[in-house]
């Protein structure tokens, strides 16, 4: 699990959500605003041509021109409200046509006089080759006199547009802002909800790739994450007993399995002694070789339980793994010899490591015995001792036949055969590598496995430098 | 020469005590731990077999209490226990050595046989058997006066081999004797070599001096010359 994966894809998630929410928030208002904008100045045109015939044009008969004129200009003059206002008698002769507003947005005089029929008062929009639109209420009027006129009352939508621009900028700028500041705001929130996460995260490497069982810290959140830490916990106590049983079980049946064996050696061997019908040595023989693997797999599982309750190492010195490895393959030259097996050297000197003497010999005497089993005659095997960044490297490959990659994931457990048939012939038992892997364990290495068909294999243990064996970290960091 | 067995599981007592007795040993035999005390207080015995698990009281206190009266008597430990600290353990409570079950007669009889021989071991430099001659000082061997080419696991072995002529040594002991602990299991090594050491040794005499014993391990041949 990678912690910061996790809360990069909440974060973009979280951006895109709140960015797409915002956005339709924008387009709503923006439609909304720019509706009763539009509205209240169709409102406020029809309210005003109303009014200049309701007010004004039932007196025109009686005042005249003039004062029409006036009344208009004083109530509606451009330079103060940049609106629009014409009223047009029935002979098309204009009464009275309102001047250019103060910034010259629009030039009254280029809009014609609508024609008819008319059959009532009606919105419509005139737009200027300078950009300028014009929202203009059309309303045919009859005066208390009988006579008719068309009134134009018009305004630009200037000050509707500058709202909308605004309201534009403002979503603009403020949209990305606030995505912006509530992803960092999020990250650092989200960041600190994580840490006791990535504190599982780090705890449950070490127990992985170490032998400790400790339960984890729980933070006090009292959050999923509290939660989540306890039942770990519970789960990682529950299956520390759990392997815990069956190591005891495993140590238990070795342990019972020692009298009846010591007596059934023992019994066979004096028939040996006594040397009886032949034929029936020969089956005293057999058993009594049966009765050695039936040992030697007591003995095995034993040790391995032993490891694996983590009060295996009887001891731990600083050795050098090559002078080690070396020695150790030398005291099994032979057995390569009668295969023609070259065995190769490729050792760096002074990698130290600390260990069990004992243990580390046996880890590299079943190694190079397994390497030597699988090298075809008058093949190789290497053995290579070299240091990397804070481990001491062993390394035993062969040129042998390789192992099926399906068996890989299951070489190092216990009875695990790639190969049943060849490895029977061979004398193995099937937990020579499973004790590797205990040993590994219990020294805090790793151990891996390189193999192609028909490539050979290479086993690789990597072994924390002595003097470094504190610094586990770095190992788990470098595997990372 | 006698005896005390102290081992509460009947067929393992039985077995042991039979064939001590075919080793023209007296043999007594204890089934708890208060029995074994009382017995090592009546009689002088020449050593002591002591199982650990006992009944009514721990081996490892019956060991005790031997020692605290007598410091001579060799006492060997059987054990289902292998670890070392056990060993190590015990050796310090007074044991004078240690096999872990299941152990082959053969061993046992070695090892009781070496601690009845303690003291001051007068070994001789040269050891001969027919006429295979193995000199420890200058660890050359002969055969037939002519010198064998041995390599050093070689010699150990043959060494080892000799030592106790006749007596047969499981693959296990050569292993534990002639490399050590770490190669358990890899039985087959013990044959390879043992093979080796064999056509050095064997091959162009008609008298064979190495033995197998199938199954159980291999020996140097001490029967009268023909």
């Amino acid at each position: 699990m990678n912690v910061h994966a996790l809360r990069f894809r909440i974060s973009v998630w979280h951006a895109f959500l709140l960015a797409g929410a915002l956005t339709l928030n924008g387009i709503l208002t923006y439609t909304i605003v720019r509706h009763y904008l539009i509205k209240g100045l169709s409102i406020s045109v029809e309210y005003h041509a109303r009014t200049i015939g309701e007010k004004l044009l039932a007196n025109y008969a009686a005042r005249g021109e003039e004062y029409l004129n006036n009344e208009l200009s004083e109530r509606y003059a451009a330079e103060i409200y940049p609106r629009f206002i014409r009223v047009t008698r029935k002979d098309g002769r204009v009464l009275y046509q309102s001047t250019s507003p103060a910034d010259l947005g629009f030039n009254p005089a280029l809009l014609s006089v609508p024609k008819g029929p008319f059959t009532g008062g009606y919105l419509r929009t005139e737009t200027f080759p300078n950009g300028h639109h014009l929202q203009i209420y059309t309303l045919p009027f009859t005066g208390p006199d009988g006579s008719w006129y068309l009134i134009e009352s018009g305004r630009t939508f200037d000050t509707a547009d500058q709202v909308l621009r605004r309201l534009l900028w403002a979503l603009a700028v403020g949209l990305p802002t606030l995505v912006g500041v509530s992803l960092l705001g999020g990250n650092l929130f989200m960041k600190q909800a994580l840490k006791p996460l990535e504190d599982i995260e780090r705890y449950a490497e070490r127990i992985s790739s170490t032998t400790q069982s400790e339960p984890m810290p729980i933070p006090e959140s009292g959050d999923e994450v509290e939660r989540l830490a306890r039942s770990l916990n519970r789960m990682l106590a529950r299956l520390d007993e759990t392997f815990q049983r069956s190591n005891r079980f495993s140590a238990d049946v070795s342990h019972e399995l020692r009298t009846p064996l010591t007596i059934l050696r023992g019994e066979l061997e004096e028939a040996v002694r006594r040397q009886g019908v032949p034929e029936l040595l020969d089956s005293v023989a057999s058993a009594l070789e049966e009765t050695d693997r039936l040992q030697m797999i007591v003995d095995h599982l034993l040790e391995i339980s032993r490891l694996d309750e983590r009060k295996g190492l009887r001891e731990r010195v600083r050795l050098d793994l090559g002078d080690m490895a070396r020695t150790t393959t030398e005291q099994m030259r032979l057995l390569a010899e009668v295969k023609s097996v070259e065995v190769r050297y490729v050792v760096s000197e002074g990698v130290e490591v600390e260990g069990d003497p004992l243990y580390l010999k046996q880890a590299i005497v079943n190694l190079v015995d397994n390497a030597i089993k699988y090298a075809p005659m008058g093949g190789w095997v290497e053995v290579r001792v070299a240091s990397g960044d804070h481990i001491g490297i062993l390394e035993i490959s062969d040129n042998g036949p390789g192992i099926p990659s399906e068996a890989l994931p299951f070489l190092f457990d216990r009875f695990y055969r790639a190969d049943r048939a060849r490895s029977r012939d061979t004398g193995g038992v099937g937990l020579g590598l499973a004790i590797v892997k205990a040993i590994c364990s219990a020294h805090a290495a790793e151990i891996k496995v390189f193999s192609q068909e028909p490539h050979g294999s290479r086993f690789r243990t990597e072994f924390p430098l002595a003097g470094t064996k504190s610094d586990l970290r770095s190992i788990h960091n470098r595997a990372r | 020469m006698r005896l005390l067995l102290i081992e509460d599981e009947p067929k393992v007592a039985n077995f042991v005590s039979r064939g001590l007795t075919a080793e023209r040993f007296a043999v007594d035999v204890a089934r708890d731990g208060n029995t074994g005390l009382e017995f090592s207080r009546s009689y002088e015995y020449d050593l002591i077999i002591l199982d650990l698990m006992l009944p009514i009281i721990d081996g490892s206190e019956v060991l005790r209490a031997i020692r605290s009266r007598n410091t001579d008597v060799p006492i060997l430990i059987l054990s289902a226990r292998g670890a070392l600290e056990d060993k190590v353990h015990h050796f310090e409570a007074g044991a004078d050595d240690y096999l872990t079950k299941p152990f082959s007669f053969a061993e046992l009889v070695v090892r009781v046989k070496a601690l009845l021989r303690r003291g001051p071991i007068t070994r001789s430099s040269t050891v001969r058997i027919a006429d295979l001659e193995l000199d420890r000082l200058s660890q050359r061997v002969k055969r037939a006066g002519r010198r064998l080419e041995l390599t050093s696991k070689e010699y150990s072995l043959l060494e080892y081999l000799m030592t106790n002529p006749g007596r047969v040594f499981s693959r296990n002991m050569i292993i534990e004797h002639v490399w050590d602990q770490s190669f358990d299991g890899l039985t087959n090594i013990v044959d390879v070599y043992v093979r080796h050491l064999r056509s050095k040794v064997d091959d162009g005499h008609t008298r064979k001096l190495i033995l197998t014993v199938r199954g159980v391990g291999y020996s140097i041949d001490n029967a009268a010359e023909p």
